[in-house]
Order: structure tokens, then sequence, then C-alpha cells
């Protein structure tokens, strides 16, 4: 037997697991279906309305009480993350196979949400390699990865040291592709494939996730959210789109 | 011919890692993701220069690969496919035909007067991002169509057996 209040605990935890989920970048159906796995682990039916920014939760005691509660709860705008997305996904079915009590779950899921990340540095580093191997891949020459490689690791630097100061993230999108295009301009020397280097050295910017994201959340039937996860993405790559045409501009002649 | 693939695959595979770090993927995922990464694009590199298929074509039967190699390893690794194939089909992802669409859209705003160079522009500004729109759809797409294949077995990647036991008697009470 649940009470009201038991039940809204519940409800306020499966809300919260939802929009986390949502904001770390997880496809729609996905979220769906773990959240109504952990309803099910306490016998409870849900109905789950996702908009681009707000979840509207239902949760119906159909076996027990009858009653029903309904929660509204934004989503909020966290770092994409594929750990949450694997590890959250796993405590939905450990939560379905085990019946652990609600106050087991929720430890568990802090202790997944505080589990530390990589350091910025690491991915600073890994992500200036992945990019030089990106030129790399597109044929450009080795004096040429050597200036996209550079150029990352100012460009990521910028973006990381912005994000961390909560800056707009368009603003934050167009200064560090402007940064790396710049940088990578000093590659115009002849035989050092200018056009490819510029071009490669903002791509770590590119918004893949999201944009992945959202044509699986279209191709699912989830059409508003993926629709709205495609334009999210699409304005950031204008804002890259901006950053990169100042040296394009000021260097035209040059690239010809 | 052989090194070329070879050198094509390790080159994804190290872009794939990179970006994907950005995502935060669990540190187990690493290791499956270069995988997917270096035999996708390899393939997408042998079908296009070996076997003259498109950009579009070849990429899909690679992400496709990519999806169906990711339903194994998401088994081995208890992943949750896009996890696994994010990451990997980023490296795919066409770079230089978006920058190209950029540069040619900059270059026919200073040519507006001209109008033969500005058809030019707006030609190639088109059929640049034709392909790199139709590229991401299909890599996007391809992978998907691996869960809707085998939707019961993509969507249990991350329950353990070991769980199967309950640990309490009465199941559902609180």
């Amino acid at each position: 037997m649940k009470t009201n209040e038991e039940l809204k605990e519940i409800t306020g935890f499966i809300a919260e697991y939802a929009t986390c989920l949502l904001g770390s970048g997880v496809h729609t159906s996905r979220v769906l279906r773990n959240s109504s796995r952990i309803g099910e682990a306490f016998g409870l039916r849900i109905h789950m309305t996702t908009l681009s920014k707000t979840i509207v939760l239902t949760v119906f005691d159909d076996a027990d009480t009858g009653s029903v509660n309904t929660e509204v709860l934004s989503i909020p705008a966290l770092p994409i993350s594929f750990e949450y997305n694997s590890e959250l996904s796993a405590l939905s079915w450990e939560a379905y196979d085990t019946h652990m009590p609600l106050a087991e779950l929720k430890a568990r899921y802090r202790e997944i949400i505080a589990r530390p990340k990589m350091s910025p540095y690491r991915i600073l580093v890994l992500v200036g390699l992945a990019n030089g191997a990106f030129c790399r891949l597109f044929g450009g020459s080795w004096g040429a990865v050597a200036a996209v490689v550079l150029a990352t690791l100012l460009g990521m630097f910028i973006r990381q040291q912005m994000q961390k100061r909560h800056y707009n993230h368009f603003i934050v999108f167009m200064v560090s592709a402007f940064a790396a295009s710049m940088f990578a301009s000093l590659t115009l020397i002849p035989g050092w494939t200018p056009n490819i280097a510029i071009g490669t050295s903002v791509l770590f910017l590119i918004p893949g996730v999201p944009l992945i994201n959202g044509i699986i959340d279209i191709l699912e039937g989830h059409t508003v959210t993926g629709t709205s996860r495609l334009i999210q993405a699409t304005l950031l790559v204008i804002c890259i789109a901006t950053g990169l045409a100042v040296p394009l501009l000021l260097f035209m002649k040059n690239l010809l | 011919m052989i090194t070329d693939i070879i050198t094509d695959g390790l080159l994804a595979a190290v872009a794939a890692i990179g970006f994907g770090a950005i995502s935060h993927p669990p540190r187990r995922a690493f290791t499956y993701i270069a995988v997917l990464a270096a035999a996708g694009h390899a393939l997408r590199y042998t079908l296009m220069h070996y076997g003259g298929m498109d950009i579009a074509t070849a990429s899909f039967c690679a992400s496709m690969t990519i999806g169906l190699l990711a339903l194994w390893f998401g088994r081995l690794s208890h992943c949750p496919l896009t996890v696994l194939y994010i990451p990997a089909l980023l490296p795919m992802i066409p770079g230089m035909y978006a920058y190209k669409s950029v540069y040619a859209l900059v270059k026919l705003m200073q040519h507006l007067g001209d109008y033969t160079a500005a058809e030019l522009y707006i030609n190639q500004f088109f059929v640049n991002a034709t392909v790199t729109v139709s590229v991401v759809f299909l890599l996007a797409g391809g992978a998907t169509l691996v869960i809707f294949l085998f939707p019961k077995k993509a969507y249990s990647m991350t329950r353990r057996k070991t769980w199967t036991a309950p640990r309490r008697e009465q199941p559902l009470a609180k």
C-alpha cells in the first residue's frame, strides 16, 4: 500500500532522473523506456510528455490506490555525458530486476552523478590529437596537421574556460571557432594546404551528438524533441561558420 | 592499398577517441569506440576509393556495419548502443563539405554584383550543403536501423545477468 507521500516521492525521483538524462544528451525514446522501467519496478504506470525544455510526467498507481500524481519539471542544460547514459540505464534495469527500495535507488543515483569526470586537460590533449588526425584524413600536409593540433588546443582551451564561466554558448562557439581558425591561418605558406587546415581547425566544435540524437528522435517519432535538438545544433553550426568567416574574409586572396 | 586502409582506420580511431572524450563516455567504452570508428571509416574509405561508391552510399554501408558491430560490443561492454556508435560516427561527419559550403557562402557575399560568379558560388553552396546534410542523415539513420531491426537486443544491453535473482523476497513492496 502506497501513501500519497510515497507516490509523490517516487514521481519526484523519476522526474529528476528523466530530466537529468534528457539534459545530458540521451535520445528521447531511451529516457521514456528507462523511466517507465523504474516505474514498473514500483508497480506504477508512467506517462511522460517531452518538450524541448520541459517534461510533464504523470504516474498512475493503477494496481494499488488508483491515485495519480503529475509533475512538471524543466530540463537542465548539462554537458553531454555518455557515462550517465549507460550507468543510469543500467540502474533502471537493476531497479527493475532487484526491486530495490527508493532510498537505495536514490543513493545509487547520487553516487553515479557524483562520479569524477575525466580531467579537462586530458580531454584537451585528446581533442587536439583527434582534430590533427582528422586533418590528415582529409589529406592535409604534416605542417597543416601540426597547425591544426595547436589551433585546436587553443580553441578548445578557450571553449572550456568560457564554459566554466557560463558564457552564452553561442558566443562560446563563435569565439572558439574564430580563435582556432585564425591560428590555423598561420599555415598560409605555399604547399601547406591552408584550405584543409583552416577548414578542419573548427571541426572539434561541430555538435555531432545533438545532430545524431535529433535524427534518431525524429526517426523514432519524437518529432518535437528531435526537431528542437536539430535546430539548436544548426544554430551552433551557424555560430561556428560566423567565427570561421572572419579569417576567410581577411585572407581570401591568399586562399585562392 | 592495404597500408592506406589501415592508416585511414587508425586516424579515424584517434579522431573518434578525442571527439568522443568531449561527451564523457564511460572508461570501458573507449576501446570499443576506437575499433568501431576504425572499422567504419576504413570500410567507407575502401568502398569509395576501390569500390567506386559515392560518399553517401558508402557512409550508409559503413554506419550499418558500425551499428551491427555495436550490437555485439554492447553485449560485451554493457553500454547502450548509442554510447558506442555515436562517437564512432563522429569522424565520418563530412567536415570538409561543411567547410566548403561556408566558404562558398562567404564568396557569394563578395560577388553579389557579378551574376555569373554569384551563380557559381550558389551552386557550390548547394552541392556541398546537400552532401553534408545527406551524409549526416544517412550516418545516423544507418546505425539506428540496427535498433529497429533488433529492438529486443538493443534495448537490454545494460541489463546484467547477475541481477536476475531478486535481492528481496517480496516483489514490488516498498
